[in-house]
């Protein structure tokens, strides 16, 4: 087995093999994930994120495989982090974005990682950003993170991305709908895909009738995408429209705000997780617990008397920093 | 059409049976069911199904068809609805063709086999290609690494076509040209059509059929490389429209539900299917300006004839009928061929476990008179040794002549439809009827079969199936005679003679390396352009896969270019 | 929560028969594992997926009579990687004794043939994986 420091030195230099290991002990929330994040932050933060949602079936993958190879083409190292809901019966999941992976006739730089979003142990949002800071200090200049848009976690994920890509169908029902999903707020470029299908039209047009409600004199408004990834139409107008959300975030320093803005909710979060995390293994791993356990059990005192007096007990207490936290430090 | 109406004058339409007669076996079967029965066989009652999950009850009556009218919906063979035959006289007419596949390593191996099967007595020959074949590439690319040779023939240019049919009269065999996709069945036919011509056989006097079934391209075989559903029907179209116009004795279409049903749907599932597909070619031609009877007559079906005895001849049986309702109700189809469902029936591969191979050849067997007993056209009969690798010539010949024993000494050939009037019979064909129409309906709701294949519906169904059916098969509920029931104590198989692909490879590259020094690259460059132009048209494909494969353009060529100009589609099943 | 076994399904070249290999996924998922699928692939893509993905286990299948020629050569790329700890395993439709010759001399770890139930493969991929 080698040394955690000899992998980390390996991916920095580009060898896949330990960036996709390092990845999997960051999924795994293994002992060594702080680690191996305080050693990689620093090279990252040179990548551009794109993410991309849109229902099961909207065509993300096949989107995603035409974008890659026009990325791949003009040069670019491209990363692909691919989200999958998994089972929740077994825990195990059945991961398919792969399939439409079709890179087989030119050598491309590229990594693309399947990940299931159950057996995710340090939370979605968290583990699949670390992931992509790994690719990004690894070496890619473009990631790519793909989710299924349903559900508020996975649409963290895509929208903690320079660039939100959100994509419909004539299938995606109407624009109440879209508006409900809350995609109106994420979404920085919206793609009609299969196109060439009834319905295609009506979605594009109920978008406009709602995009055009909303005052952008001040902000980047949304363009509405046309394409139908698996005829390969379009996907050379989504490439431009992401070039143009890219320059248009490169004036005036937007970029340097907008990831500013999801760097402190990133913080918040885990300080409020790192937070509640501590005290409670503090608490569960204190005499206090065990001792109100058994008064539980034994009906000298109600459940909710009990964990207001172990509450009090730890506020009072000499503030110690746990032994967990330091390591993290 | 006035020899029907004759019959239905001389004996207006009438129940099987008389109302009072039927009250009276109702009475009685309550009285036989609650008397005579066990309690555990009436508790049985409800728990038996067949393979498509019609419910088996324990005993059927005439009250259970008793809805039936003989004339409108059984009659005679050779008449509308046509349930009991296409042909009046049956099998006493003519047997059904004895089909045995062959294909495996070069065009030249393959001659051999051919010409030793036509010579034991098999009266038509299916080919059958090597997956790059299939796919759409030349043996030398490096996609077809390990499979040159394997499985079927190697086929890269109309060369290997003149080899595979050295000595053989093209303008009298019948040959079942097993192309799978409408891709290759643009090019394959066209090789042999040209061979034909320079053989100087004229065209009027050829004879087969092709398979060309984008559901096939799109839903049973996965590939690395799939064209999208839209584009693989448009081929399909394409070659049936062109066929039609130029080939009058070849079918250039197999509505195959056989591969379908191999790769996991009921039998309903796969005639419904077949049958949607056709409904969706006849709303295209039409559309093209085609009149349904220029192409319904040319249409032909390919079963699978699964474990299910009754089932499957009442399959067969309901086929027939939905295929004539649907000519004459929706179609309003004037010629009386094109009233009339022929098909072809392979007995179900799926089936055929590689654990005790040699009880393969009894499963065969009953499977292939289900299908004489379903009135099939023509027939082939699965090896014993198909789980292993393609047949053995021992293999092969044995398949042969079990085909021939049930033809000469059973005595099932005999008479029309012998099962006709069996109550359970002709109750699950009334059945299987009504299923295969529904479903039908189901996929006209979705919006038609290419919608459904494009929006993953038909996937889905398979992976449901098969999931299903595995389950039932680790629990015991499916039982396999040697695999989950009854299993040899000593696990010790007897070793089966296993048949070994001839090394090919290499001569196939060796006359492609001859064949790209003798073309002119300039008249191969114009037709792959022309094709390309063609592509992007509303224009028939197959006069321009004609002009490449005569100036030797190779089936990889071809194919590369329907992939580039049509794009890429992958399954959407995840 | 135990470590997930990571199962890398491919399909082999230019094999049709999906049937088998999804249907195998399935039970894997079922059992608890994350299956990353392929459908169909080469062998370079099968290895470049393997590394990316950090699969413990590459699985397979080949009713297409490439199984002589493909699969050695998935363990032969993973070998000149440097490798070997991912496992490989195969399925599908050939005869007894090239199975034999696939385990004994090409270090394909099990070839589990027509009729084989499925925990009798998810037992099989467990304890590889566990050896390992």
């Amino acid at each position: 087995m080698k040394k955690i420091d000899d992998i980390i030195a390996s991916a920095l230099t580009g060898d896949k093999a330990c960036t996709s290991r390092l990845i999997s002990l960051v999924e795994r929330d293994d002992e060594q994930a702080p680690y191996i994040m305080r050693q990689l932050y620093p090279f990252s933060g040179k990548a551009y994120y794109i993410g991309i949602t849109g229902a099961p079936g909207a065509g993300k993958s096949t989107t995603v495989d035409k974008l890659v190879k026009m990325f791949c083409k003009n040069g670019k190292n491209v990363g692909v982090i691919a989200v999958d809901p998994s089972s929740p019966f077994s825990g195990g999941a059945l991961l398919g974005d792969r399939v439409r992976v079709n890179i087989k006739k030119t050598e491309y730089n590229y990594f693309f990682r399947s990940m299931s979003s159950g057996n995710i142990m340090g939370g979605l949002s968290r583990t699949t950003k670390e992931a992509a800071r790994i690719l990004d200090a690894c070496g890619k200049d473009i990631i790519i993170i793909e989710t299924v848009g349903v559900g508020q976690s996975e649409l963290d994920v895509a929208k903690a991305t320079d660039t939100v890509v959100v994509i419909l169908t004539p299938e995606s029902g109407d624009g109440v709908q879209i508006m409900k999903a809350g995609l109106i707020e994420v979404a920085d470029i919206f793609v009609v895909n299969k196109c060439d299908r009834p319905g295609a039209e009506n979605i594009a047009h109920a978008l406009k009738g709602m995009l055009d409600r909303i005052d952008y004199r001040l902000s980047w408004k949304p363009p509405i995408i046309k394409t139908s990834a698996s005829l390969n139409k379009g996907v050379d107008t989504l490439y431009e429209g992401l070039g143009e959300h890219r320059r248009y975030l490169n004036c005036d320093k937007k970029i340097k705000q907008r990831r500013q803005r999801q760097i402190r909710e990133e913080l918040k979060r885990n300080i409020e997780t790192e937070f509640i995390k501590t005290i409670l293994s503090d608490i569960y791993n204190g005499n206090d617990f065990g001792k109100a356990l058994d008064n539980v059990c034994e009906h000298r005192i109600d459940p909710q008397n009990a964990a207001r007096q172990i509450v009090t007990a730890w506020l009072s207490k000499d503030m110690q920093p746990s032994e967990k936290w330091a390591k993290g430090v | 059409m006035l020899e029907t109406r004759q019959v239905r004058n001389q004996s207006p339409p009438e129940c099987l049976f008389s109302e009072e007669h039927v009250k009276q076996i109702k009475a009685n079967y309550q009285d036989w069911f609650d008397n005579s029965l066990r309690d555990a066989d009436r508790e049985s009652e409800g728990k038996y199904f067949t393979h498509s999950g019609i419910p088996i009850k324990l005993i059927y009556t005439p009250a259970d068809i008793d809805h039936l009218n003989y004339t409108e919906d059984i009659g005679f063979s050779g008449h509308p609805p046509y349930l009991r035959g296409v042909y009046p006289n049956m099998y006493r007419g003519r047997f059904f063709t004895v089909r045995q596949l062959a294909g495996l390593g070069a065009p030249e191996d393959c001659n051999e086999r051919v010409c030793y099967l036509l010579d034991h007595g098999a009266t038509g020959i299916s080919i059958l290609f090597d997956l790059p074949t299939v796919r759409g590439y030349n043996s030398d690319d490096p996609e077809a690494e390990g499979n040159v040779g394997a499985c079927g023939a190697a086929v890269d240019s109309i060369w290997d076509i003149d080899a595979f049919f050295k000595d053989i009269d093209l303008g009298t065999a019948s040959t079942n040209i097993v192309t799978h996709l409408p891709s290759t069945s643009l090019v394959i036919p066209a090789m042999y059509f040209a061979v034909a011509e320079q053989r100087g056989t004229p065209w009027t006097s050829v004879a087969g059929t092709c398979q060309n079934d984008f559901i096939m391209e799109t839903c049973v075989g996965s590939a690395p490389e799939i064209l999208p559903p839209q584009a693989s029907f448009r081929m399909q179209c394409d070659v049936i429209e062109w066929v039609c116009k130029n080939i009058p004795r070849w079918n250039p279409v197999s509505y195959n539900g056989y591969n379908l049903r191999e790769a996991g749907t009921d039998a309903v599932g796969e005639v419904g299917t077949a049958i949607a597909n056709a409904m969706a070619t006849a709303d295209e031609l039409i559309r093209r300006g085609m009149k349904i009877d220029d192409f319904a007559p040319r249409m032909s079906f390919f079963w699978d004839l699964h474990n299910d005895f009754f089932e499957e001849i009442a399959k067969c049986r309901a086929s027939r009928k939905v295929w004539y309702q649907l000519m004459k109700e929706r179609y309003n189809a004037q010629k009386p061929k094109s009233l009339l469902m022929r098909f072809h029936v392979q007995t179900a591969g799926v089936t055929l476990p590689a654990t005790e191979p040699l009880n393969n050849v009894a499963r065969s067997a009953f499977q292939g008179m289900a299908a004489v007993l379903g009135g099939c056209q023509s027939l082939h009969i699965d090896s014993y040794d198909e789980a292993y690798s393609a047949p053995t010539e021992e293999a092969a010949l044995l398949s042969l002549r079990t085909q021939q024993i049930l033809q000469a000494e059973t005595g099932i050939c005999s008479t029309v439809d012998p099962l006709a009037g069996s109550y359970y019979v002709e109750y699950l064909t009334d059945q299987m009827v009504q299923r295969i129409w529904d479903h039908i309906n189901k996929i006209e709701g979705m919006g038609g079969l290419v919608k459904a294949v494009e929006d993953g519906w038909l996937h889905r169904e398979i992976s449901t199936y098969n999931m299903d059916y595995q389950k039932k098969i680790e629990s015991g509920e499916m039982k396999i005679v040697g695999v989950n029931f009854q299993v040899a104590a000593e696990k010790e198989t007897k070793a089966i003679e296993v048949y070994e692909y001839p090394e090919t490879y290499s001569r196939q590259k060796t006359k492609l390396e001859k064949l790209r020094k003798e073309r002119s690259s300039t008249k191969v460059q114009e037709c792959l352009d022309a094709l390309k132009d063609a592509c992007h048209r509303e224009e028939n494909l197959v006069p321009h896969c004609l002009e490449a494969v005569k100036n030797l353009v190779t089936l990889g060529e071809i194919e590369e270019t329907f992939r580039e100009e049509f794009g890429l589609w992958a399954f959407p099943l995840l | 929560m135990e470590r997930k076994i990571r199962v890398v399904m491919a399909k082999l070249g230019l094999d049709i028969h999906w049937r088998g290999v999804y249907l195998v996924s399935q039970f894997l998922k079922d059992s608890g594992m994350e299956v990353i699928y392929l459908g169909n692939k080469f062998p370079e893509q099968i290895v470049e997926a393997a590394v990316e993905e950090d699969a413990d286990v590459i699985g397979l299948s080949s009713l297409g009579g490439s199984h002589l020629t493909l699969g050695p050569k998935v363990v032969r790329l993973l070998k000149e990687r440097g490798l070997d700890h991912i496992k490989v395993f195969m399925g599908g439709v050939m005869a007894p004794k090239d199975a034999r010759s696939l385990e004994e001399e090409h270090g394909i770890a099990k070839v589990y043939l027509p009729d084989t139930p499925m925990q009798v493969i998810i037992d099989g991929i467990r304890s590889t994986v566990a050896l390992a």
